[in-house]
């Protein structure tokens, strides 16, 4: 067992400094390039909304938007990330009130433990800024990338249905 | 709607049902209460495990195994430790002094104890089996000191063919056992060889039901900070987290009272996450060696490999049957296909002895008889998942009886109904479970009108003869509810459960409830804070429930077994009446009436018939704590009370039907829809019910149709990512209708019943069933193992059209039996 430990908070040699913009805030962070854009935006930038479940690209819990584009971060480096505009469940709230896709999986019992539900968020979003009036067929096709494992489905389909509703009537 | 202002307000209350008393403010059970637990994880705040960040943590990562059983020769830790950030390599050796062992049994005469070392690095039995942990500065340098461990083994044969593995001669996993059956069990109610010499028909079968599990989307993750005073804290994603403390305290040899578990944020847990795991002792050993924090997430290989498996059981079935499809009697043998420990504290039987145990289900019978065998395999730990041993039970017996009404002529409904037990009244079965009413016809007469059965009926003929092939699958359900003594016993586990609530008035008068129950995805904060409205009197939106942590809520066993409804539930009504009785008491002395003139409600004891005689609950708070004299005398001012309950038994039921279409041609199976009406007694929350019955059933169509835990032979494990474990998406779900039937419990507080597992108890043989009447046409089609994919579809057919000697099925067989041996020729 070494006696000491030593845990660095400057960039080692193989490290680097990595700027980003998340929900319109410009961060920075210290990334070895190995490092997953989950577990940098997870552990450096500390924002824990976006979820780990496989760490192979399967599942959608880590999803997030880049530059508008809908990314599984865990199959992505930190790095290149750099510059980048992006966005997570962190900012979908505006001045502390849920948005229209956070109401309606409230409303419509979208979600019990939680976890896929921030990727499921963001991905809803991206459906909805293509479609805004998708089908029941649309979206389950859009979401089969978004894996729940406790609703089944169902409360997720109508969240989505009534959100795209709501929307459609503000 | 600002976040701060989403509270539970009467406007989230569904207006259709018993308005007047919502308006009133004076009823919130049954009602469809929007969930208290929501804004925090549409936000991202939701405290899982892997969220916890502490000061000079450090991270680990384990070494384990490649092989299925093998002597570890050595783990050479020269070169991990070489490494810049590795600060400690931990194999078995360096916690022989300071680790006890785990002892795992079910105590009934027929079962073995397993005892053995919670960091094994002398022998491998499973592939994944920890072997060695690293400790270092990060995860991904941890995972760069497991790469640098170099590992030498010697291999030894494996055991994977679970009967195999009974016979004399077999290759043992723990040589000083001098057996790899963990337990034999016999059972025995009635006249059982008189009922198969009486019957006209006797039926057998085998039926080997396939390894799922539960595979929760957030896997496991423990994080132990075991501090310089001697106190220990530990955040595990874990649904028991008394039952950590209760179990980890002894091997790790520290009193109870000094250890914290705080379970926060679970990203589900479906039973997987009801047991003790070695982690949970080696993330604690870890962080006391090191003399810091430190974090372990499981990642999804170690989740697939090597949390715990569950359902797999081999069962032979027989059944007396009369020519009219009258049931006598059910014979079985139940072999749970368990892995290379027995899971803590369950063990392996939880699969094969709820299987036996529910053997006859709802079905009048004279006489039933079953035996168990547990042997062990060089697999991953077999251990509880919703549901538990009720479904590969139910699945195999439920696909006998479809065989049975398809070779006796008899529709599955009607060969059903008839022998069902009546609905309503208590019954004891003939095992000697005591149900306590149910809708068990009503509920599959329900079903049936809903997806209009015989106009369906009629659909699959006319679309037979254009080629096409729907099938319905029935599958109506009996399920063991609440997980008490007596439900525990009826299923063959001897011991003792229960669990607690506190319910406190706060001296502003708001209410704290605890229960010992755990909270990850069933709105507990929602439903159980629903059940202290009512029994107190108080608003919805004054109430807080608090769970999840051994140091804020009060001891309990925690959530696992369509429970805490039923068991929290009755604690929480039981502790609440004490309560209101104090309330009422102190009420009626402030007033100077008596107690029977104190009308308590809406957070407001009135006086009856007087209406500006009112005291709020915070008026009545402050006298309770801080009254002095004008309290009644010789009270205490606590206005609190801490109760427990350990309910009778008791059993929710319902029906699941499954519409498929099958493509003979690929095997392909499309689920079209499924139906469902539920019965668990007194309702909480209707939404939340229809959300646990929508999750349910869909972990059942993963465990039917595509979920496989394979091993190869030489036991090497075949399904260790997402792309080899298929979970259903929302392409494979279908839209799922659920209705209710409300037959209150006879025997519980508040008529409650439990509910959450039957989904995956029935759904998988809803599917299966439904597969076999799609294609029953083409020859005799039984289902004989799950799951069943395309190509198992196919295999039938072709076995069926190999089967059948000239005798032609209803419609155009000849075509398709040509070209299905043409197909399987060419393959
Ligand atoms: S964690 Fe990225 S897809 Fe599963
Ligand atoms: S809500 Fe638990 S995984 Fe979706």
């Amino acid at each position: 067992m070494s006696s000491t430990i030593d845990v660095g908070t400057q960039p080692t040699d193989d490290q680097r400094i990595l700027r980003m913009t998340i929900n319109g805030v410009q961060r920075r962070g210290i990334a070895e390039p190995r490092m997953l854009l989950v577990d940098f935006i997870r552990h450096e930038l500390q924002l824990t909304g976006t979820h780990v479940g496989c760490e192979h690209g399967v599942c959608g819990a880590c999803t997030v938007r880049v530059d508008g584009e809908v990314v599984r971060s865990c199959i992505m480096f930190a790095v290149q990330a750099e510059g980048a505009q992006i966005e997570t469940v962190e900012g979908l709230a505006k001045d502390g009130e849920l948005n229209v896709v956070q109401q309606a999986f409230r409303q419509e019992h979208g979600l019990q433990c939680g976890f896929c539900t921030p990727g499921m968020l963001l991905a809803t979003e991206s459906l909805l800024a293509e479609n805004p009036d998708p089908s029941e067929e649309e979206i389950r096709d859009y979401l089969s990338g978004n894996v729940c494992r406790c609703t089944g489905y169902v409360g997720i389909v109508k969240s989505v249905q009534a959100a795209a509703k709501q929307r459609s009537q503000a | 709607m600002a976040i701060q202002e989403t509270l539970n307000t009467g406007l989230n209350i569904q207006p259709e049902a018993e308005a007047d008393a919502v308006l009133q403010r004076r009823k919130y059970i049954g009602m469809n209460v929007l969930r208290t637990e929501d804004p925090a994880f549409l936000t991202g705040r939701g405290k899982y495990t892997d969220d916890v960040h502490l000061t000079g943590m450090l991270h680990a990562a384990f070494l384990r195994s490649a092989q299925p059983h093998a002597r570890i020769v050595s783990i050479d830790k020269t070169r991990a430790l070489a490494l810049d950030g590795v600060i400690d390599v931990i194999t078995g050796e360096d916690l022989e002094d300071t680790v006890g062992p785990f002892s795992t049994t079910v105590h009934r005469p027929e079962v073995e104890t397993v005892t053995r070392a919670i960091l094994n690095s002398k022998v491998a039995l499973y592939v994944g089996q920890p072997l060695a942990i690293v400790v270092a500065e990060s995860r991904y340098l941890a995972e760069d000191g497991v790469d640098a461990l170099d590992v030498e083994y010697e291999v030894l044969e494996p055991v994977m063919d679970a009967e195999k593995a009974l016979e004399e001669g077999s290759p043992l996993l723990y040589p000083e056992m001098g057996t790899n059956n963990f337990a034999h069990i016999e059972f025995q109610r009635g006249d059982v060889d008189e009922c198969f010499e009486r019957a006209d028909h006797v039926f057998k079968k085998r039926f080997h039901a396939g390894r799922f599990m539960a595979a929760p989307l957030e896997a496991r993750g423990v994080i132990a900070d075991w501090d310089a005073s001697g106190e220990l804290t530990v955040w595990s994603s874990s649904q028991v987290p008394n039952l950590v403390r209760t179990y980890t305290a002894g091997p790790l040899g520290i009193a109870e009272s000094k250890m914290r578990v705080i379970s926060e944020g679970v990203g589900g847990g479906f039973g997987m996450k009801a047991h003790i795991f070695d982690e949970e002792v080696l993330i604690p050993a870890a962080s006391q060696r090191v003399g810091a924090p430190v974090k372990w997430i499981e990642d999804r290989y170690e989740n697939l490999a090597a949390s715990l498996h569950s359902k797999e059981v081999i069962v032979y079935l027989e059944m007396a049957v009369q020519d009219d499809g009258t049931f006598l009697a059910f014979k079985g043998h139940y072999i749970g296909v368990g892995g290379a420990w027995p899971a803590h504290p369950w063990t392996s039987l939880i699969d094969p002895l709820p299987a036996a145990s529910l053997l006859p289900s709802f079905y009048d019978i004279e006489a039933v008889g079953w035996s168990i065998d547990a042997p062990m395999t060089n697999r991953c730990p077999l251990g509880a998942y919703r549901g538990v041993g009720w479904t590969p039970g139910h699945s195999a017996r439920e696909t006998m009886i479809d065989d049975i009404a398809r070779e006796l002529g008899i529709d599955p409904l009607e060969i059903r109904l008839k022998n069902m037990i009546p609905d309503g009244e208590e019954f004891v079965t003939v095992t000697g479970m005591k149900y306590d009413g149910g809708s068990y016809s009503a509920s599959m007469l329900k079903v049936k009108e809903m997806i209009d059965y015989d106009g369906l009926r009629q659909k699959q003929a006319e679309l037979r003869k254009e080629g096409r092939y729907i099938g319905i699958g029935w599958s109506p359900w009996v399920e063991p509810c609440a997980w008490g003594s007596e439900v525990a016993k009826a299923n063959g586990f001897a011991a003792e459960f229960f669990d607690a609530a506190s319910v406190t008035i706060e001296p502003d008068g708001s209410v704290t409830v605890t229960t010992g129950c755990h909270n990850h995805g069933q709105a507990h904060y929602t439903t159980l804070a629903q059940v202290t409205a009512d029994t107190l009197g108080v608003p919805f939106e004054s109430i807080r429930v608090i769970e999840n942590d051994s140091a804020t809520a009060v001891y309990g066993t925690g959530t696992y077994a369509s429970r805490t409804a039923v068991v929290a539930g009755g604690a929480i009504m039981r502790a609440g009446s004490e309560v209101r009785d104090k309330i009422i008491r102190l009420a009626a002395h402030a007033m100077e009436v008596s107690p029977e003139d104190i009308d308590l409600a809406e957070g407001k004891a009135s006086v009856k018939g007087v209406p500006d005689k009112v005291m709020t609950m915070q008026e009545i708070g402050m006298l309770a704590y801080y009254g002095g004299p004008n309290r009644i005398p010789d009270t205490e001012p606590t206005l609190t009370a801490t109760r427990s309950y350990d309910p009778p038994e008791t059993y929710s039921n319902g029906t699941i039907v499954a519409i498929v279409e099958v493509d003979i041609e690929t095997g392909k199976v499309h689920l079209q829809h499924i139906a469902a009406c539920e019965d668990c007694g007194t309702m909480l929350n209707p939404m939340v019910i229809d959300g646990q019955m929508h999750g349910a059933i869909a972990q059942g169509i993963g465990g039917g149709m595509y979920e496989d835990l394979a091993y190869d032979a030489s036991g090497q494990f075949l399904a260790s990512s997402l792309m080899d474990y298929l979970y259903p998406s929302t392409t494979e779900v279908p839209n799922i209708e659920i209705a209710h039937i409300e037959t209150p419990s006879t025997v519980t507080e508040g008529g409650i019943k439990g509910m959450g597992e039957s989904g995956t108890i029935a759904s998988p043989v809803a599917c299966l069933n439904a597969i076999a009447d799609a294609i029953s046409p083409f020859g005799d089609i039984k289902i004989m193992k799950s799951p069943i994919g395309p190509n198992d579809v196919r295999e039938m057919l072709r076995a069926a059209a190999a089967g059948s000697n000239g005798s032609a099925p209803a419609t155009q067989p000849a075509d398709v039996e040509t070209r299905l041996s043409q197909q399987a020729e060419g393959a």
